[in-house]
């Protein structure tokens, strides 16, 4: 009867400890790809032009909030919503300047797909059919699409002319 | 003498000793005899495992058929659901599996024992299907508050072939009557993938390991229905 019982603990102690494995893959492959954008010359389309001090805000239902971005560059990535057919932007540049800021607002429309990455990324969404549209023109002049499909981060999708 | 031999034989289950340090010169004065026979049971993992973790359920049923002294032909037939849960998503895989092989018992028994230490190989398929009860896209963690759970979807008529070696341990612990327990390695072979999805886990296979391996582990209890028996 004793060794039933240690029989008994030995093959519980087993069965624990085979459920309490731990993960073994971190996810390490591309997720859902951000918007990427570059700055051009509006007075010559084919040269590149930094935005001084842009900030970017987000509408999360009605709300705008900051995506933690506050850059002097040529380039810039933005996420993109997985939930709804379009996100919108305000981009400020001189955002550290009150006098100066000028505001303008971006609307990005696209289709969804979701696309399996694997176990530890889960899915991902490609975006479609993206088109861009300008509501005012405080500092962008206008937009150029450079890919339709958004599926990677590595090249540029859309120019801005400023 | 039978309390000895039920001794001896949870001993042998126990410690695994692997003992073939006997003499084989004597002669014996009886003639002892090897049972032969079909040997039926089911697997205790499962059944037990649903008392701490019910998104796991399903039942094996396991027999072999002894057909030369160290030679078994075995199979095992099983039914398993199981849920896993991942970080970002949520599935449920249901089906049923057929593994058939053989075991080569590497143990020299001792006088009339019908223990066993072996080792076995199978080819195991299955049929199932794939249900993905939730998922969240993994978008930038700046919007993750926006990360949505949707319907799940279905995914059936898949399949897997694979292969896998067997060790294990079987003790004679009453009359006919044999626990068990066993380890598993497998390498698939081939397997019908959801479109949009993957089999991460397939009955009978267990958790899909990124190389396509998979471990497993047996508990079993059977009892052998003696046909004849032949000269050791």
């Amino acid at each position: 009867m004793k060794k039933k019982l240690i029989f008994l603990t030995l093959f519980l102690l087993v069965l624990i400890a085979l459920n309490s494995c731990e993960r073994d893959d971190i996810c390490i492959d591309e997720i859902t790809p951000k918007l990427v954008i570059t700055f051009y010359d509006k007075d010559d389309p084919a040269t590149v032009k930094a935005v001084s001090n842009l900030s970017a805000k987000i509408f999360i239902g009605t709300e705008a909030d900051s995506i933690p971005l506050f850059v002097t560059d040529t380039i810039v990535s933005v996420p993109l919503k997985v939930t709804e057919d379009n996100t919108q932007y305000i981009l400020t540049i001189d955002s550290n300047n009150g006098a100066l800021l000028k505001r303008d607002t971006l609307t990005v429309s696209y289709i969804r797909e979701n696309v399996f990455v694997g176990r530890s990324c889960g899915f991902k969404t490609i975006f479609k059919n993206t088109t861009y549209q300008l509501d005012s023109n405080n500092w962008a002049e206008n937009t150029e699409t450079i890919s339709q499909t958004i599926d990677n981060e590595t090249d540029a999708h859309v120019k801005i002319f400023h | 003498m039978h309390m000895l031999k039920y001794f001896i034989n949870i001993f042998f289950l126990l410690c695994c000793i692997f003992s073939f340090s006997q003499e084989n010169g004597k002669k014996q004065d009886t003639i002892l005899k090897n049972k032969y026979g079909l040997r039926v049971g089911i697997d205790l993992f499962n059944p037990v495992n649903t008392f701490f973790n019910e998104e796991r359920k399903g039942l094996e049923l396991v027999g072999d058929y002894r057909i030369s002294k160290k030679w078994y032909v075995a199979a095992e037939l099983g039914y398993l659901e199981n849920t896993t849960d991942e970080d970002f998503f949520n599935f449920t895989t249901n089906g049923s599996y057929l593994k058939a092989g053989a075991d080569y018992n590497a143990y020299k028994n001792w006088l009339n024992m019908e223990n066993a230490i072996y080792v076995g190989f199978r080819y195991g398929y299955s049929t199932f299907s794939q249900t993905l009860n939730s998922f969240t896209v993994n978008n930038d963690p700046f919007l993750d508050a926006l990360a949505t759970v949707e319907e799940g979807q279905k995914f059936e008529n898949l399949n897997a072939q694979w292969a896998e070696i067997i060790l294990g341990i079987k003790a004679e612990v009453f009359n006919n009557l044999y626990l068990g327990f066993s380890f598993s390695g497998k390498k698939m072979v081939s397997t019908k993938e959801p479109e949009g999805f993957k089999n991460l886990f397939v009955p009978g296979f267990n958790r899909v390991f990124l190389n396509d391996s998979g471990f497993g582990f047996n508990y079993t209890i059977s009892y052998l229905i003696p046909l004849y028996k032949r000269d050791k």
